[in-house]
């Protein structure tokens, strides 16, 4: 053998990597989502990536907080005390949860401050723009439905008080109330509905509209914020 | 991506853009660790629907849609019915109009500076914004 000892590592990879190739032509795929360039000029300030790394700090975190969350208006409450008193590093996960959802969305608005005053929503960019005001309402949408989880006074009051906000829409308000309470009261349903929005209906709603918002970003590069015209 | 760019004015996403936005993610995790450790998240009493705490308010982000349909009374002069609904209206319309934003600002100038009117309406937005949620919280 006249190869080196050093070599080892790396023809393993490359072994590894040619085997993927074969079938899903792998280092075509890695080449076409991260080869590409991006204007010098464009100054994202990280804002929209650092939202996404929240979002999946939340659902790291969130998901840990399933397994110990027991969601009835009897046992909410305890299983809260009992996460961020007994279970290993609970208090943390929580704690963690609850300020990534407002750092998430600060950082949400920031990045379409950052969008807005560069101008980054006109031609071609306007499916990015309302796909991105979709995931600005889910990202309000999760914190609306978390909010209630622990069921605390502050949980019942701010959702009692949410959803009437909603009843003050013409004709239909207090309909939509009704819907959003599984009642015309907060009561139990309530709460399983805000939890079944919460970890169900809004993740695969979010993690849809991110991709559709990546795919394009990436089919149409990021906008150069001092080029007038864009060819 | 234009094929008439110059190269020099192109950055690699991979790896010069990859890195810088991770060491993002790493200030911003500890940021988040920080605060989860000094300030951790609180919990008040059990919930008690018949006991109506004193100060009763949604979460911040909901805060100044809250405190403007309150501040809506103004328009009471319009109709009995106006202040709950020009409460609620306004907002909405201002919401859709930032959702269809890219079709009412449809010139074809990006530089901030060369848009001083979509600047100026901006920064009101915000401001009144801001000021809607401060004032809610500290009423």
């Amino acid at each position: 053998m006249t190869q080196s000892t050093r070599a080892f590592p790396r023809r393993w990879f490359d072994a590894t990597m040619d085997w993927f190739d074969e079938r899903i032509a792998l280092r075509q795929l890695i080449a076409a989502s991260l080869h590409v360039v991006i204007p010098r000029r464009a100054h994202t300030y990280y804002l929209g990536g650092i939202t996404l790394f929240l979002f999946a700090s939340q659902a790291v975190t969130g998901i840990l907080l399933s397994l110990y969350y027991q969601p009835t208006p009897e046992s909410a409450y305890n299983s809260i005390l009992y996460i961020m008193n007994q279970v290993n590093f609970g208090w943390l996960m929580r704690s963690v949860h609850a300020w990534g959802a407002n750092l998430m969305i600060i950082f949400c608005v920031l990045h379409l401050l950052r969008v807005a005053v560069q101008g980054a929503y006109k031609k071609p960019r306007e499916i990015t723009w309302m796909v991105g005001m979709g995931l600005l309402f889910i990202t309000l949408g999760f914190g609306f439905t978390g909010y209630l989880l622990p069921w605390d006074q502050r949980a019942f009051w701010a959702t009692t008080v949410g959803t009437e906000i909603a009843s003050a829409v013409p004709l239909v308000g207090e309909a939509i109330r009704d819907f959003l309470r599984a009642g015309a009261d907060v009561s139990a349903l309530t709460l399983s509905r805000f939890l079944g929005v919460h970890m169900l209906i809004l993740p695969a709603s979010l993690v849809g509209l991110l991709l559709v918002h990546l795919l394009i970003i990436h089919q149409q590069g990021l906008a150069d914020p001092h080029a007038t015209e864009e060819q | 991506m234009s094929d008439k760019s110059k190269p020099k004015n192109l950055l690699p996403f991979w790896p010069h853009y990859v890195l810088s936005e991770l060491i993002a993610w790493y200030v911003i995790l500890g940021i988040l660790v920080t605060l989860a450790a000094f300030l951790p998240a609180g919990l008040e009493d059990r919930a008690n629907p018949l006991l109506t705490p004193e100060h009763v308010k949604p979460e911040w982000y909901f805060l100044s849609v809250y405190q403007f349909l309150k501040v809506a009374a103004v328009f009471s002069f319009l109709g009995a019915d106006a202040p709950r609904l020009l409460g609620i209206v306004i907002p909405g319309i201002a919401m859709a109009a930032l959702f269809f934003l890219p079709f009412l600002d449809r010139g074809p100038k990006r530089p901030a500076r060369q848009r001083p009117r979509m600047l100026i309406i901006l920064v009101s937005v915000l401001v009144i914004l801001i000021g809607l949620t401060l004032w809610g919280q500290y009423s």
